[in-house]
């Protein structure tokens, strides 16, 4: 066996060959490679000097270390400076045993059940409460016949403080590093982070219409946020896209400011009974139901809303002065969707205990598949996946 | 003498509280307008912003609608 400090024995085309070489790059540690495609001599001799045929495959002063994942956890542990006799580059990482991304009803619930566990936790996030930020009142959550939401936002949040737990906030994630023993986050400001797992919360943002003006015109008329901006619209004729919960609620946030809310859905009212009532008393509600949003119109300010019968085809232009977009929400699923496996919508798919399939990584909230976007479902969610990453660090160490 | 940060918003509007209490955590001094109460700071608001929608932060002549911390910090740091 060649005697270099770092050897890879890699081939063309295996992207964990790539990552591994970069990571050494990064690293500015110098490395000797062979080239070892299946069936080669090189591929033979490595396979009888190390005992497998995987690829890449390290050796660090000739003791086989393993492939680029048990590379990245020798790094962050310093014991691969210590093997190759310098001095790392910065004090040892700390590695965390969890690290949480997102802040919002499934994060929070997740690291009340972490921190109780004893787990070293670390909560990474944008923003503390996701989505419950755009909601005024909350009036389905058990033990709460109605809490405003920034409340409940502020009672989580101190629930969770309360044990000390260690945050990053306002910083994005810049890449994740999920494969291996030890998975690392990287932000956008350089710093990264380890952990043995990692619990993805990172909710969904609001789905847009992609029609025709609504790119243009966004905050110009074109509200994604009720709550924060229906006040904006005293007098105003406006309408409300979505028939679900949060398209109803938004149009009732809006019956008592606007003149008139024209309520735009593709299908029939989705939304509790409770709100369809409501909402159908208001005598300033005007019903497209089976009608699609086609076009938002206006210069420089939301002027109309293009709308079209599904069954006739009947095209009618609506002279709003706001568009309140509300038709669901869309997964922050970005930096996982290469990874991790996800269903068409990018919501990753779990299983009954909030595992990914990727080992160590566990996903809950509105990120996943799981149906029903509610914040009593994601607090729910967010207490297994802290528990499984708990029974997953029980089995391995 | 009006102060070098302005901000708009709502009453009920959650990323105008997170954004105050930002600006309060950094011990900013700033002008908080409640453009449901105030029809001349409504104006104004859309006036500079070309947008309705809160909040609207202005930081030396630059206007940030929406609560971004690092939009925030870049512009706190461009006014010095």
């Amino acid at each position: 066996m060649k005697s270099a400090r770092v050897l890879i024995y890699s081939m063309e085309g295996c992207p964990f060959c790539e990552s591994a070489r970069s990571f050494l790059r990064d690293k500015s540690l110098d490395y000797e490679e062979v080239h070892a495609p299946p069936g080669s001599s090189q591929w033979q001799e490595m396979k009888e000097a190390l005992g497998t045929g995987v690829l890449p495959q390290i050796v660090i002063h000739g003791e086989p270390v393993g492939g680029y994942a048990h590379l990245v956890e020798l790094e962050a542990s310093g014991e691969l400076y210590r093997k190759l006799g310098v001095s790392a580059p910065r004090a040892e990482a700390v590695i965390f045993d969890v690290i949480i991304l997102g802040a919002g009803p499934a994060g929070l619930s997740a690291a009340i059940y972490t921190i109780r566990k004893m787990m070293k936790t670390l909560i990474i996030s944008q923003d503390v409460g996701g989505q419950l930020a755009w909601t005024s009142d909350v009036d389905n959550y058990l033990g709460f016949s109605q809490v405003n939401a920034a409340e409940l936002v502020k009672k989580f949040e101190h629930h969770v403080q309360s044990f000390n737990v260690e945050t990053v906030l306002g910083n994005s994630i810049a890449s994740v590093q999920l494969a291996g023993a030890v998975k690392s986050v990287t932000l956008e400001d350089g710093k990264t982070y380890y952990g043995k797992t990692v619990i993805i919360a990172t909710g969904g943002g609001h789905q847009l219409l992609r029609i025709p003006g609504e790119k243009e015109l966004a905050g110009k008329g074109v509200a994604y946020c009720s709550t924060c901006d229906a006040p904006l619209y005293e007098g105003a004729e406006v309408a409300v896209v979505g028939g679900g919960n949060s398209g109803l609620e938004a149009a009732l946030d809006l019956v008592p400011i606007a003149s008139h809310v024209h309520l735009v859905s593709l299908t029939r009212l989705t939304a509790d009974p409770i709100y369809v009532d409501k909402v159908t008393r208001s005598p300033n509600v005007t019903l497209f139901t089976l009608w699609e949003a086609i076009r938002v119109v206006g210069d420089k300010m939301v002027e109309g809303l293009e709308v079209q019968d599904l069954r006739t085809g009947e095209v009618r232009l609506l002279p709003v002065e706001g568009v309140f977009v509300e038709i669901g929400t869309m997964p922050n699923s970005r930096l996982f969707i290469e990874t991790l496996a996800t269903n068409p919508k990018g919501e990753i798919f779990v299983d009954m205990e909030c595992r990914t399939g990727m080992a160590g990584v566990f996903a809950c909230g509105d990120v996943t598949s799981v149906p029903f976007k509610q914040v009593v479902v994601a607090v729910g969610e967010g207490a297994k996946a802290a528990l499984s990453a708990y029974n997953y660090l029980l089995t391995r160490n | 003498m009006s102060a070098k940060v302005k901000i708009y918003s709502t009453p009920t509007c959650h990323y105008c509280k997170q954004a105050k209490d930002y600006l309060d955590e950094k011990g900013i001094d700033y002008d908080a307008f409640d453009v449901t109460a105030d029809k001349e700071a409504l104006a104004e608001m859309k006036k500079v912003s070309g947008a309705r929608s809160v909040p609207v932060i202005c930081i030396g002549d630059e206007v940030i609608v929406g609560f971004e911390k690092g939009h925030v910090d870049r512009a706190l740091k461009a006014l010095g």
